[in-house]
Parts: C-alpha cells; sequence; structure tokens
C-alpha cells in the first residue's frame, strides 16, 4: 500500500488569474484523497501612502468574487474550502506568515506560463515563498499553450 | 504610530528592531540593495529600497501620513535633506536627524529640524563622564528650551568649598538641583554648604555652560 503524505492542510493563494481555478481543483483534489481541508486566501497589496487596513474598494471587490468563486468550487469537489482576505505590504510574506499561523502542510501556489521581456519569469513571490516557507510548496505552472494565444 | 527610518545601516537597524517591538509601523528607507535584502531577510517586509531624500520615494513611502521621520545616515547632508523633505512637503509633525559632524549641529536647528543627535557628541560625552577629572558632564538637553541637565564635580581645591549656594557666582538661569556628597543626596537650598568632592547636578542655559563651570570649579588662586 503506497505511503499516504500526511498533509491535511492546503494553503492556496489566489489572485484572480487563470490559473487559479486548476490550482485549487489540484488542490481541492489532493486535500479530498487525503481527508483534509483548503486554504484559500487572496492578498491585496497596500501601498506605504495608505494604512494596512485601508479600505480598498475595487480590489476587495475583486477578491471577494475570487474567493466566492473559490467556495464554489470547493463545494463542486466536496472539498473544505476556508476563504481569507488578507491586506498586506508584500504578497510573499503575507503567505509565508499564514501559513506559519495556520500549520499548513502544503502551500500549492500556481503560476501562469509569462514571458515578460522574451524570457520566462518567475516573478518575486514565488521564488519568496519557496525560500521562506516552513512548509512544502507545490508550484503549479500553467502549460504553455493555456496562456499562449 | 508610523515612522519611517532613513538609512539601513548599523543604527538604522537595531533603531527599527527596538521601535518595532514597542508595536510602531515602521519603514525603513534604504539606497543600498544589499543592505534592503539584509534587513528584509531578518525583519520581513520593513523596507523600501530607494534615496530618502528623493520626494517622490518619501511620497512612495508615505510620507503623508507618517507621525515622525528620523534620518540616521551617515551622511548630514542627507539626514538634513531627508528631514526638510518630510517637514515641509509632507508635514510630517516630528523629524529626527542623526548629526556626525558637531559643527553642523547649529545649522540643522536653524534649518528647523525638531530634534537633533549628535553621535560623536554623545561619544565624547560618554568617554568624559569615565574620565575621573572632568568636571562638567552634559547629562540631557531640554527639548526646544536652550536648557541642559549637567552634572558638575566640586574640585577639593575649588574656591566654592565651604561656601554657601547663596555666594556662588552663578550665571543667570543656573539652578543647582541637587547635591550628593558624603552625607547622601540632598536638595540644596540658599543655605547649603559645597562640600569639596560633592556631585552637583544643575540645570543651565546651554551658553552659560561654562560660566557655571568656571563657577564651581575655578581654584582659590584663580579666583
Amino acid at each position: 500500500m503506497a505511503k499516504r503524505m500526511e498533509a491535511t492542510k492546503f494553503l492556496v493563494p489566489l489572485n484572480g488569474e487563470r490559473v487559479d481555478e486548476n490550482t485549487l481543483r489540484l488542490a481541492c483534489t489532493i486535500a479530498r484523497s487525503e481527508k483534509g481541508k483548503v486554504y484559500a486566501i487572496y492578498v491585496i497589496e497596500v501601498k506605504r501612502a495608505l494604512p494596512l487596513d485601508a479600505e480598498i474598494e475595487p480590489e476587495t471587490e475583486q477578491a471577494e468574487k475570487v474567493l466566492k468563486r473559490a467556495e464554489r468550487i470547493g463545494d463542486e469537489m466536496d472539498c473544505e474550502v476556508v476563504t481569507e482576505l488578507l491586506q498586506a505590504r508584500e504578497v510573499g510574506p503575507a503567505i509565508v506568515d499564514e501559513a506559519v499561523e495556520r500549520g499548513i502542510d502544503v502551500i500549492i501556489m500556481g503560476m501562469p506560463y509569462k514571458k515578460p521581456f522574451g524570457e520566462f519569469e518567475l516573478g518575486n513571490t514565488v521564488p519568496y515563498v519557496l525560500k521562506h516557507a516552513p512548509c512544502r510548496v507545490l508550484v503549479w505552472r500553467e502549460s504553455v499553450d493555456i496562456e499562449e494565444p | 504610530m508610523y515612522i519611517i527610518v532613513v538609512g539601513g545601516g548599523k543604527l538604522g537597524y537595531y533603531l527599527t528592531t527596538t521601535l518595532l517591538k514597542e508595536g510602531h509601523e515602521i519603514l525603513i528607507l534604504e539606497k543600498d540593495p544589499a543592505k534592503c535584502d539584509a534587513i528584509c531577510e531578518e525583519l520581513g517586509s520593513v523596507v523600501v529600497r530607494g534615496d530618502g531624500c528623493e520626494a517622490r520615494t518619501l511620497a512612495e513611502a508615505g510620507t503623508e501620513r507618517a507621525d515622525m521621520l528620523i534620518a540616521v545616515t551617515n551622511e548630514d547632508e542627507d539626514n538634513l535633506v531627508a528631514c526638510q523633505v518630510a517637514k515641509h512637503k509632507f508635514n510630517v509633525p516630528r523629524t529626527i536627524a542623526r548629526i556626525n559632524n558637531p559643527k553642523n549641529e547649529a545649522l540643522f536647528k536653524k534649518l528647523g529640524i525638531d530634534v537633533t543627535v549628535s553621535s560623536t557628541n554623545l561619544i565624547l560625552e560618554h568617554i568624559a563622564e569615565e574620565v575621573p577629572t572632568h568636571p562638567l558632564i552634559h547629562l540631557l538637553t531640554l527639548t526646544g528650551r536652550n536648557l541642559e541637565v549637567v552634572e558638575i564635580k566640586v574640585p577639593p581645591n575649588s574656591a566654592a568649598v565651604g561656601k554657601r549656594v547663596r555666594e556662588l557666582a552663578l550665571p543667570p538661569q543656573s539652578v543647582i538641583t541637587l547635591m550628593v556628597g558624603k552625607w547622601g543626596a540632598v536638595v540644596p537650598t540658599l543655605d547649603t554648604i559645597l562640600e569639596p568632592g560633592a556631585q552637583l547636578i544643575a540645570v543651565t542655559r546651554t551658553e552659560a555652560k561654562e560660566a557655571l563651570r568656571e563657577a564651581i570649579t575655578a581654584t582659590k588662586g584663580a579666583e
């Protein structure tokens, strides 16, 4: 019999990109097989010019839509999805802090296939989380044909 | 309180650590990317790479909503400019600047920096405290009042020994507030007699410090 991965808490950061849905579905599939739970978070980056708890209307609206969609996907897949909206100065540290606070076993991050200047780039958040997260991190990169027209 | 610290050197780093422990929201502005990375690694996202003298950087840092800006770089010019821009463009209520060259202290005060801290003077004062023969030690500056609290030792051969406080030629607005002698600490009256070797705590105007020292420490022959 295959050995279980001993993970029940999965953290999925979302940001409204197309890759979100596939990442969340992957997380739900794994979580369901492990009888675990998925924590879906959306982090709003707040500029320094504003206090951290400032209400940023358009971003909050967008975040709530994304999180509602995440809950629906959880229902569809028969997996418990707990959603949370966070405000932070930077996304990477917020994800790591959340993982520490909730005692997360695996962070599952989705990223699109992007070549902003002709070169493939990981951006800032994924490398930060890979470097600083205390738990396991799974990066789901979207396939090339999905992102490129 | 939202506090911006300009300069992420040793002083900026330790200042930030202390202020974070007190629960303040802190942001360090630092030009050097290596220092930024080191601070970020240690303290999290409390640092922004940029020049604290530039209005654009200060605007991005949210200086408009800052309660205080503390400039602690190694360059007096940078500290002055950062404080001035913060004060006059962003109306920051309180600015504090580190001064490396004591000669610049008067200029900083003239240009409206709220508080200046001269690191060279502080080191000098601490060294002076350890020199047993040094008769006058600066203890505290009373902000905005041009008054200082100083400690003076009464040399055994001073002309002031055995005199009553009322007989001393103290400069105007100079007050002896405490005398620590062989009988312990006493609040002196005008009739208190100065003991040899006693330590006096006095409040005086900055420009009268020398005259006060002279009044307490001048030897009998020099009177």
